[in-house]
Parts: C-alpha cells; structure tokens; sequence
C-alpha cells in the first residue's frame, strides 16, 4: 500500500514535470491547450474534459478537448460568467454547486458529461474554463487529484494569460509597425516632393501608396480643370476611370473646399457621388496647396480579414496628411513642367531665330548664347559661357562700347551695319544691347541681339550700282519683287549717248577710254540716284535709265527731266575740267519717253536682269538718237504732261522706224 | 493596375506563382488557396514572383504570415523576388523578411530555395 501511495505520488510528481516542459516547449496556445488536458485527464484519470477560452462579446471557444464534441451545446455557459469570480480558480461540482448551476445548464452539462467546472482567473479578469468529465471506471476524485487540479489549473491560467499577454504584445506590435508604414509613407511622400518631378509618375505613386496603407480596395486622384466642370481622373488604382464622370459641382466636393476638411461616408449616407460610383464606403480628401484646391483623392471600401468595413476618423486624419504631402508634391511638379516647358519654348525660340542672342550677367559675363549668336561669332559655347564681354569683343570696340552705353544709361542702345571683327573681316552686324531687368525694375545684366546683315549688304552694296538705296530697300523688303515674271506698267525711260564717242575713243588710248567713260558715268549715275531712277543698263557709252519701276510715284516724269537738265549742266562743268587738262570736251544726247512697257526680271535664275521692254523703250532710245549735243529731246506725251514745269519747244515731228505716222517732238529749253 | 491574377509553374521542387495586381485580401486568398492545395501534394517550396504586383496592404501581408506559418509546420519555405521598392520596404517593416527570403532573381531566387 505504501509502494502504491509512493508510485502514485512519483506518478503524480512526473506529470507535473510534464506539465512544465509542455508549458516552456509548446510555442502555440493550441499547443498548450491540447498538452495541458491531455497531461490533466491522465493524471486525474478522467474520462475527458476540455478547455474554454473567453472571447470578446463573453462567448466561450474551445482551445482543446479531449472526448466533448466541438459542436456541443455551450449556450448557458454565458449566463455564469457575471457569477464566476466567487468561485475564482475553485472547483465547482456541476451535480453539487446548486446556487451557480441551475437545472438548464446542470442538463446541459449533463448531456456532455462534465463534473468539474474550474473558472481560470487571473486577478479579476476571467480568461478560460477548464471542464473535467467523470473519473474512469466510477471512481471519484481524491484529495490528491484536487490538489493536481489546483496546481495544473493555477499554472494553466498563468499560460493563458501569458499568452494573452503575448497576444496583446503582438498586436500592439503590427499596430507599431502598421504605424510605422504609415510615417514611412508620408517619408516616402515627402522624399518624393523633391526627387519626383513627373506628374502621373507622382500621382501614382502617392494614390498607390495611399491605397496599400488604408487597406482600401481601390481609388482614384481627381484634378480640377479650369475650362470644364468635370473632374479629370490623373490616377487610378483598380477603378475604371472611363467610366467616372464626376463634377466638381457635386455637393460633396463643395462641402469639402467650404470646410478644408475630408469626408468618410458610410453605407447608410447614401450620398449622390456614392450612388453614382456605386460604392458604399468612401473617404475622400481634398489635395490642396497654397490655399487652392488641386483636386480630390477617393478612396474606396476599407478592408479587413472579415469584409469590407467603413473608414474611421483615423484613416481619415492619415489620409488629410498623405494628400497634403501630395498636393505640395503635385504642386511642385506642376510648377516644374509650366517652367520647363516656358524654358524650352524659350530655348526654341532663340535656337529657332536667325538673330544672335547672348545675355550677360551683372559681372559682365555671359551666361547665354543660342546657335545663331554662337554661327554669327563662328565660336563655340565653351569658349563664350562665363567669358567678360570686354574678352569676347575685344576686336570690337564699337561693340564694346555700345554695351557699356546701354549698361551706364540703362535703355536700349543699337547700331547698324557695323562692321563686326569678332566674327571676320567682312562681317557687318545690326548690333542692339537691351538691359535686362528684375521683377523691381533691378539690373540683372544686359541682352545683345546680334543681327548678321553681310549677305543683305553684300546685296546691297551690289545692288546699289545700278538702284538708288530707295529701291534696294524695297526689293529686300519685300522677296517677291525678285520673282520672274512681269507686269505691265506706265515708266518714263532716259536714255543718254555721247556723241561722236566712237570717232573720238578711236584717237585714245584704250585706258583713257575706259577712265574717261568710268568718270562721266560716275557722274551721271549720282545724278541718276539722285532723283531715284534705276539704272537699267549702260551699253559702251550710253545710259538707260527707267522711273516708275520697279517703283512708281506720280513725279517719275518730272524726276527724270530734272536728272536730264542736271546732266547736262553737270557735263559743263565736266567739260571744263576737261578742257584746263587739254582733253577734248564731250557731248551728251539725252532723250526721254513715258508709256506702258512690260517690266520685271528678265533672264534666267543665274543671270538674271530687272527691265523693261516695249515701243515706249524703242521710241526713248529714237529721240535720244535724235537729239543733239547737249539736247533733250522728248516725246509729246511727256510734254502734255510737263508742260507746265519745264520750257519746251517743239520741232518738227520725225519719222520713227516702226512707225507709219511721225512722231511728235519737243526739246526743253534751257 | 487591374483586377488580381496569377500563374503557377514548378520548377522542380520549387512552386513559383507569378501575381499580377493589388496584392491585398482576394489577392492574398488566391495566393494561399493555390499554396495550400500545392501543400496538400507535398509541397513545401514557394516562390512569389512580385513583379506586377505593385502594392501592397496589410491584409495581403498577414494572409503571407498565415501561409509562412503553416510552411514552418511542415519544414517549408517561402520566398520572394522581383519585389518594387515599396513592395520590399513594406514586408521588411512587417516583420515577413524575418521568417521568408527576398530574392533579386528567379534563377537566384530557385537555387536559394532548396
């Protein structure tokens, strides 16, 4: 008997052993449970049993059983619970405890065949039940099992709550570190103000972000737009933005813009934007920067293992801050692109324009420079950025000190067709030196406008030799006068001849012939561009001269009697020279006629003539042939319409090759 | 980004499911519906090729933890690679990196596994 008190005790002690290995090893609560009844029953030797677990809203769940079915019937356990804590960790005999278990719950626990309810308390605070079925074979408890039952129950409790610590601890654990991706985020956010530059790269990154931290199922990042009431969807995460048609006239939007603040709606809101999204539960932020609302962000349905809930306050807080992140973030891009493209549009615009544009800082020192600046000065930009001006025009001192007039006086200073060394020899620019100024009328340094003209002087200078500088300008004003073709017009054409200047070069020496010719044409062409004629073509010693075209004016006739009367005075004063170095005098025949010819560029693309032809020509060259030595002979129709302002007589008409009637002739007198 | 899909390949021992969507609740389930039929044949080595799979929420992570979870019961693995930055900082910050394997490339991601 003693053996068998001793082998029980020993068996006893060896079951409590257990019990603390089961205890330290078991990592899991289920693990425990099922470890703590298995060891309970055996040792006690009971038939089965099994242990509760209190859960939220005072229901019990089974965390192990050892022969009591799952789904049994444990509907009254929960009218004990407010009873339980006066028979804190005792054991309470289901047949015998007549005050706590009543007849319902006696059956009920019949039924499942418990005999033991023991209440796990910790402090005041119920975490579990430990149910003990019959001992095997009839027998009842001894002294010692309760003894074991108290130890097994004390140590179970203390699991339970250890466990529901751990429990807490992990929960306030993924509570921190959901906390933590939370000011993660917003880091992220913020980070992305200054590293994220591009608009739908930003929006996407701040709406999926925003979608991961909520939990919520899908969302979208609304944009005002200035011209239309409707919302423009700039970003979407898993809703089909084709479809979404919002207006910013939607009372929800206003509310939202009046108060500065968001909005969470639930299922029973029942608002209009819910039922046009078709969405219940809604949060809605408003994206704002510097007092102006960019637009909207929406999120859509807040999930949970258990389904989809409604977003609370705090979602709504942690959405205000990620959207105002957003809004200065989308702010910032959207302020970077306006200057990016303004900037690009400038550098277009100057690397587009013929005219060379180089800024200079308040130093002196260039900062700028397009590609026609950089051809105009045949340079690279390495060599002009950061140079002094002084420097780089250093072979222009014109150019110099055009720059530092504009800068002493402040206001624009220009010149034109100077000759400009900095770029070669032979260039001639239009140079303009602009002072560039701040937001308060402050220098901020000085802009030249450097406008190669060589080709256009070239021309000029060409085109001068045979058209007054009035007509040049008209021609490079205006491209399409230099078109083939022509047209029909009333001119007045001079004709010059020397008389008897084939016999006379004949007794010269070729040389004196030409600087002979060299002089008087020098002479007369003055003349000729004097009073605007166009030289149309010298042919040996005779000059034709046309007014009226390419340009006309209402005194082409009277310009050219003048030209006519001014060579002939100017051919005295010429013979008179002439004459003191013993060379022999020279005499001019002038005739003039007025009518319609056809005049324009005559020739082909490479060589290519502006004259006129016709009768009206024809009869110029006639009377010129007709006149005399120091005679200007014109046609009637010129005398009808100078007779007014000039002396005429009239002669005898003479017979026109060409013509059937004689032509009718007058000479000015003088 | 539209509604959630996978593929599944094996790849000798290894199961590689490739995602393509939100990775959150539905995502999740498919996730651990394919994981634990593939479980029930014996399998215990997962890859997750994230690469269009670009956000993530919680629920989809602790859907993981349940997945990791029950792989540590049968001495099996979980891995990951193809991860976006926010995708990786969020499983880092959660805790998953501690008990699953963040890889950089399928072929890395495969011999890392076994």
């Amino acid at each position: 008997m003693e053996t068998d008190e001793k082998g029980q005790l020993n068996y006893y002690l060896s079951s409590l052993s257990e019990l603390g290995e089961v205890l330290i090893d078991a990592d899991k609560i289920n693990k425990i449970g099922s470890g703590v009844l298995r060891l309970t029953l055996g040792t006690i030797m009971a038939s089965k049993g099994a242990i509760f677990l209190l859960k939220k809203g005072n229901e019990f769940s089974f965390l192990a059983t050892q022969g009591i079915p799952k789904e049994s019937n444990l509907s009254l356990f929960s009218n004990i619970i407010p009873k339980l804590e006066k028979f804190k960790n005792k054991q309470i005999d289901v047949f015998l405890e007549k005050e706590l278990i009543k007849e319902d719950l006696k059956k009920q626990l019949k039924e499942i065949k418990v005999k033991i309810l023991i209440p796990l308390f910790h402090d005041k605070h119920l975490l579990g039940l430990l149910c003990i079925g019959n001992k095997f074979m009839g027998q009842t408890f001894t002294g010692v099992d309760s003894k074991v039952l108290n130890i097994i129950s004390n140590h179970l409790t203390k699991a339970l709550y250890n466990n529901q610590l751990i429990k807490e601890v992990e929960s306030k654990e993924k509570e921190v570190k959901l906390k933590l991706l939370e000011l993660e985020t917003l880091f992220d956010i913020s980070l992305a103000i200054s590293s994220v530059l591009d608009i739908k790269e930003l929006t996407e990154e701040v709406l999926w972000r925003s979608v991961g931290i909520l939990n919520a199922s899908k969302g979208m990042l609304l944009f005002k737009n200035n011209h239309n009431p409707i919302l423009k969807p700039i970003a979407t995460f898993n809703w089909d933005d084709e479809k979404t048609l919002l207006s910013k006239n939607l009372k929800v939007f206003k509310e939202i813009k009046e108060k500065n603040r968001g909005i969470v709606l639930k299922t029973n809101d029942e608002t209009p934007i819910q039922v046009k999204l078709k969405e219940k539960n809604l949060i809605i932020t408003p994206l704002q920067a510097k007092g102006k609302t960019l637009g909207f962000m929406i999120l859509c349905n807040k999930e949970t293992r258990k389904g989809i809930e409604a977003f609370n306050p705090l979602d709504l807080d942690l959405l205000t801050a990620l959207s105002n992140q957003a809004a200065v973030a989308i702010d910032n891009a959207t302020l970077f692109k306006d200057v990016t493209k303004a900037k690009k549009f400038n550098e277009s615009v100057l690397s587009s324009i013929a005219t060379g544009v180089v800024t200079i800082n308040r130093l002196g020192e260039v900062d700028s420079i397009n590609k026609a600046g950089l051809k105009i000065m045949k340079t690279k930009k390495e060599n002009v950025i950061g140079n002094h001006f002084m420097f780089l025009f250093e072979k222009d001192p014109s150019v110099i000190g055009l720059i530092e007039k504009a800068e002493k006086e402040n206001k624009i200073c220009s010149e034109i067709n100077i000759s400009f060394i900095t770029s070669s020899q032979e260039t001639v620019v239009n140079f303009s030196v602009s002072p560039r100024l701040g937001k308060n009328e402050e220098i901020l340094g000085l802009v030249l406008a450097i406008e190669d003209v060589t080709d256009v002087s070239k021309v000029k200078n060409t085109f001068k030799r045979y058209v007054s500088k009035q007509v040049v300008d008209e021609l490079l004003d205006d491209d399409a006068k230099l078109n083939l073709g022509g047209e029909e017009r009333e001119v007045t054409v001079l004709f010059t001849d020397i008389r008897g200047f084939t016999s006379m070069s004949e007794k010269m020496k070729p040389e004196k012939v030409v600087s002979t010719l060299n002089e008087y044409f020098s002479l007369m062409i003055d003349i000729v561009f004097k009073y605007n004629g166009t030289l149309d073509k010298i042919i040996g010693d005779e000059l034709m001269v046309v007014y009226g075209a390419p340009t006309s004016s209402k005194d082409d006739t009277e310009r050219a009697l003048k030209t006519a009367i001014d060579m002939q005075e100017e051919i005295k004063t010429f013979n008179k020279n002439r004459l003191k170095k013993k060379e022999n005098p020279i005499y001019v025949g002038i005739g003039i006629n007025r009518g319609l010819v056809v005049s324009g560029n005559i020739g082909s693309r490479e060589m290519m003539d502006y004259t006129v032809i016709g009768d009206t020509v024809n009869l110029g060259a006639r009377l010129c042939s007709a006149a005399g030595p120091n005679e200007i002979y014109v046609s009637d129709y010129v005398w009808e319409n100078t007779k007014g302002l000039f002396n005429y007589k009239k002669l005898a008409p003479i017979k026109v090759k060409g013509k059937s009637k004689k032509i009718g002739i007058y000479k000015i007198k003088n | 980004m539209s509604d959630f899909s996978l593929e599944v390949k094996k790849e000798g021992s290894v199961v590689i499911i490739k995602t393509s969507g939100y990775l959150n609740n539905v995502g999740g389930e498919k996730i651990s519906e394919v994981c634990y039929e593939e479980m029930e044949k014996g399998k215990n080595l997962f890859l997750l090729d994230l690469e269009n799979s670009k956000v993530v929420n919680s629920i989809g992570v602790s859907i993981l933890i349940e997945i990791i979870e029950k792989l540590q019961d049968v001495d099996g693995k979980l891995g990951y690679y193809n991860l976006a930055p926010i995708v990786e900082k969020t499983f880092n910050i959660m805790g998953l990196t501690k008990y699953s394997s963040v890889f950089y490339s399928e072929e890395e991601a495969i011999k890392g596994m076994l």
